[in-house]
């Protein structure tokens, strides 16, 4: 009874009660609490897509995707840490998983460089030009790891193993990020 | 202009971003339509004819199977061919899928494993669909389907299982 005790406060200190029963019914299987559970965060899980990504179709897929797999995942929530914390980690993990299977697939086909979109025209070259096109327009690495660092605030350590990467190569490509950004703000 | 305002201008502009982005479309239904093929959703299966059902239902997809093949190079072609092959092949799935449901399965990750090859299913399909009659990309393809099926049997297996316990 005392564990028991233990476990509700420590559900209780990471989410409200409204949130705990909604992940409690999820956890149970009903359907309509993950439509509610979908409203709720679809904004946190798009917008992390879409910056990973840097494509809003991509995205799109990269978001349905993270539900369809937090719909097998959730029972693995215990209600140690903020839900939406959670779900940040495997909304993460999930979209780097599935840029790999979807770009290197087509890399493979296509030799396609993953300076596509680094190459593409800006509007200007400016820093009143909205920050997040520039984002999205970073090579692969570069962006996935600056998204994560600058923006969701993960460290090198964790990025380093979200992306199978090593520590070293998640601080050059931050670095690399930073310095292209600065050249098309125009700082260069 | 220096690097203090780049830095001190990025620090700014990543403060003010917002977290949260909706897509343009509701992406639910799809959401909605991947569960719904879900195991968890299908009908349950009485216990005790379990057995036979799997047994029946190997038999009668492998029937199906075997004819599919053998008829397919007189009637279907090209995309249609890869149509008819991914469309036996989900059908055997999902009943093989059904037929276990209540069923332990041997590994935790046979789900993931069953993702990663429809992932290579579908990058297979998209090759095909610049060249529809590629008989190696044709095999790759119902490789790939077997292997599924043969996966899902296996992580169900009682005789697996009990190896798995020695």
């Amino acid at each position: 009874m005392a564990n028991q005790g233990n476990v509700v406060a420590a559900q209780h200190k990471f989410a409200t009660k409204s949130e705990w029963d909604l992940i409690k019914a999820v956890q149970n299987g009903d359907k309509q609490a993950y439509n509610r559970l979908y409203q709720t965060y679809i904004g946190q899980v798009y917008g992390l897509c879409f910056r990973l990504t840097g494509e809003k179709m991509l995205a799109e897929d990269a978001a349905q995707e993270v539900f369809i797999q937090l719909w097998r995942k959730i029972g693995n929530f215990k209600g140690d840490s903020k839900f939406s914390t959670w779900l940040h980690t495997v909304t993460s993990n999930i979209t780097i998983s599935y840029i790999r299977k979807q770009k290197g697939w087509l890399q493979k086909m296509f030799n396609i460089e993953d300076s596509v979109a680094m190459n593409a025209e800006a509007d200007e070259s400016s820093s009143s030009v909205d920050i997040e096109s520039y984002v999205a327009r970073l090579p692969e690495r570069a962006r996935i790891v600056f998204v994560l660092h600058a923006i969701e605030g993960y460290r090198h350590e964790e990025i380093a193993t979200m992306t199978d990467m090593a520590v070293g190569s998640s601080k050059a490509q931050f670095h690399r990020a930073k310095h292209l950004l600065k050249e098309w703000m125009g700082y260069e | 202009m220096s690097k203090a305002n780049f830095e001190q201008t990025l620090a700014e502009q990543l403060a003010n971003v917002d977290k949260e982005l909706q897509p343009d479309k509701d992406l639910w239904p799809g959401i909605e339509l991947a569960l719904s093929s879900e195991i968890a959703d299908s009908p349950p299966v009485v216990a005790g004819n379990k057995m036979y059902l799997v047994a029946a239902t190997i038999a009668i997809f492998g029937l199906i199977g075997w004819l599919a093949v053998n008829q397919q190079p007189v009637s279907l072609t090209g995309v249609d061919l890869v149509a008819s092959l991914s469309k036996q092949h989900l059908e055997q799935k999902n009943a093989l899928l059904v037929s276990f449901q209540d069923q332990p399965a041997l590994t935790q990750n046979w789900q993931d494993q069953l993702i990663e090859l429809d992932d290579a299913a579908d990058a297979i399909k998209t090759a095909l669909e610049n060249e529809p009659n590629n008989m190696a990309l044709l095999k790759m393809l119902q490789s790939v389907h077997q292997q599924q099926i043969n996966l899902i049997e296996r992580v169900h297996s009682p005789k697996w299982q009990q190896m798995s316990q020695i």
